[in-house]
């Protein structure tokens, strides 16, 4: 009974919902967006569980004094300081708004830039030609990196003046993008369309019960 | 004198010409008609009419309705010349509403169309632009429940080989040997998303494992809501395995629901607890290649999945396998081996082959001049 109730919930919601995708009536589009406040509440009580969660956490690193345990005191500080400001203040108070601007922001602009160089460390190792295929996508890659920069087709009309072609690098590169890269694309995504749509019948027919834990 | 007063009628006269022939009668907009807006929910009205010709002179058009037994009212802003549809949102349900289209010109001169008979707006309870969809919706349904039941009655199923899939259990197994956890990150999505369902589903089974071998499994989450199913469907597989003493809450946490906190976060745990195996099954953003790079540079053995099209070539060059797109969804099925399962993936390869076939039918009816395929699909989208 704890595994049927869930399964008639979400197949009786789940046909419901596909349906009211086909039926632009009204009364359709009002059930629509009641079911989606339904799920809305459900949010702020994952999130209190979730908070408490992230504390308990930390509080248990600090406790046990594991490795790098002082990071924890500035997860506490920084929710307090967020929390102490945020709730009587509101989002629009200036230094809520200053301890935004000047701590988040920079922080997740510093990771975002850690990035180049991630993609620097795995183009080598991805460019590396050891065999045929590796070749071929550092040949590709390079192609469309020079279509890229305008030094690309200078090089091309400066070095193969003598073709009928010009800006050369950038036509190449369009090409390789809207066509093998653009079709390669579109066939994953219908893989993945399609893939979506077994998974929910599935879900919806309650074969699929993973996620309910597996078993039976 | 009177040559004078001859001078100034010719002038007169002239002018008056002139001016005659620079100022233009504007055309009445014409064939206007107001109808209840097709499928829709009822809270609109469309409003078409012919386009005048290029040199009519007019600028701009005005809508004006009345609501019966009422005065005239502007409708919107003034439409540029060239328009010949408009669709007016803003009515009552329930109430029926006239128009005129008022042509407008550019010295403000105007003139207006006959009245329209009255109409409301009623919505629809079928969306009949969507056939085409619905049609191969049910038809696609069809053939995966079919393939469901063939499995269902013992027919053998053939799945290819899936190298991402087959080696889940060597990672778990290398954790298990080397004494080390395994990190299992469900991406960015949130409960609804197919890739992250995906995930998790991947992650019931691969918690049975690690019940059974009583590996470590850490699950950071980045949404409230899949932290909290996360834990209990976790839960349940070590119960299922009758482990529940190796289950600990604790491993399936709240980190942050900021993207680049998360994805520093995440890397913070694969530097401090040197994971042996790594999942990055769902959907991911740009921190795709900053948790891959990460888990890279541990040597621990990494399994990615999405369906982010564009993080693939990131997992690609950094994992040691990519399920690629569709394999995210079939992972479930592959590694729990359930023939009902198994069938819903060759219900879903009917769907490729059905796809493929129009995709081909489609190209040579294009090159035989014969486009309805085309224009089917083009209506459907």
């Amino acid at each position: 009974m704890r595994r049927q109730v869930p399964l008639i919930f979400c197949f009786v919601f789940g046909i419901v919902m596909i349906l009211t995708q086909f039926i632009p009536h009204s009364s359709s589009q009002s059930l629509y967006q009641e079911v989606i406040g339904w799920a809305l509440i459900i949010t702020p009580f994952a999130l209190i569980l979730s908070s408490l969660t992230l504390i308990q956490t930390h509080l248990t690193r600090i406790r046990r004094r594991v490795e790098h345990w002082q990071y924890s005191i500035f997860v506490f500080v920084g929710i307090l300081g967020m929390v102490v400001i945020g709730i009587p203040f509101g989002p629009q108070n200036p230094v809520f708004e200053w301890l935004f601007n000047n701590i988040q922001v920079p922080m997740d602009a510093t990771m975002f830039s850690l990035l180049a160089f991630f993609i620097a460390s795995a183009a080598y190792r991805a460019f590396r030609a050891r065999t045929f295929e590796a070749s071929l996508l550092l040949i590709t890659a390079l192609l469309v990196m020079l279509g890229n920069v305008p030094v690309g087709d200078t090089i091309w009309n400066s070095l193969l003046s003598w073709l009928p072609w010009d800006n050369g690098t950038s036509h190449m590169k369009q090409w390789i993008l809207d066509n093998p890269n653009l079709s390669a694309r579109r066939g994953i995504i219908l893989g993945v369309s399609l893939g979506a749509i077994s998974q929910s019948i599935r879900i919806l027919l309650g074969i699929e019960r993973s996620y309910l834990g597996g078993g039976d | 004198m009177i040559k004078i007063i001859q001078c100034l009628a010719v002038c007169l006269v002239l002018c008056l010409s002139v001016s005659t022939g620079f100022s233009q009668v504007l055309p009445p907009p014409s064939n206007v008609t107001a109808v209840d807006t097709p499928n829709d929910d009822g809270s609109s009205i469309t409003i078409k009419w012919d386009a005048a010709p290029a040199d009519s002179g007019i600028s701009g058009y005005q809508i004006l309705r009345r609501l019966a037994g009422g005065g005239l009212e502007e409708v919107g802003e003034l439409l540029p010349a060239g328009t010949t549809t408009y669709v007016d949102s803003t009515i009552e349900k329930g109430n029926a509403y006239a128009y005129i289209v008022r042509a407008v010109s550019e010295t403000a001169a105007t003139v207006e169309s006959e009245e329209t008979v009255p109409v409301s707006g009623s919505g629809e309870w079928f969306h009949t632009g969507k056939i085409p969809l619905f049609i191969a919706m049910i038809a696609f349904s069809i053939a995966v429940v079919m393939s469901i039941y063939q499995a269902r009655s013992g027919e053998e199923v053939f799945i290819r080989r899936i190298p991402g899939l087959e080696a889940v259990d060597e990672a778990i197994g290398r954790a298990t040997e080397m004494g080390r956890s395994i990190l299992y990150v469900l991406g960015l999505g949130g409960v609804s998303g197919p890739a992250t369902i995906a995930s998790m589903n991947i992650l019931g089974q691969v918690a049975r494992r690690t019940a059974d071998y009583e590996t470590p499994l850490h699950v950071p989450c980045n949404d409230p809501i899949v932290m909290n199913v996360v834990r209990e469907m976790v839960k349940t597989a070590y119960l299922n395995e009758g482990r529940p003493d190796s289950y600990s809450e604790e491993n399936v946490f709240f980190l942050t629901d900021s993207q680049f906190a998360y994805a520093a976060g995440v890397d913070g745990i694969m530097l401090r607890e040197k994971p042996a195996a790594i999942f990055l099954q769902g959907t991911f953003f740009a921190e795709s290649l900053i948790l891959a790079e990460t888990g890279n540079s541990i040597g621990a053995i990494q399994i990615a999945g999405t369906d982010s099209e564009h993080q693939l070539p990131f997992f690609i060059s950094a994992c040691d396998y990519t399920l690629i797109g569709e394999e995210l969804y079939t992972a479930s099925a592959y590694l729990s081996k359930e023939p009902m399962l198994l069938g819903s993936i060759r219900g879903q390869d009917w769907g490729k082959v059905i796809i493929f076939a129009t995709i081909v039918l489609g190209v040579i009816l294009e090159l035989a001049g014969v486009n309805w395929i085309t224009t089917l699909l083009q209506r459907v989208s």
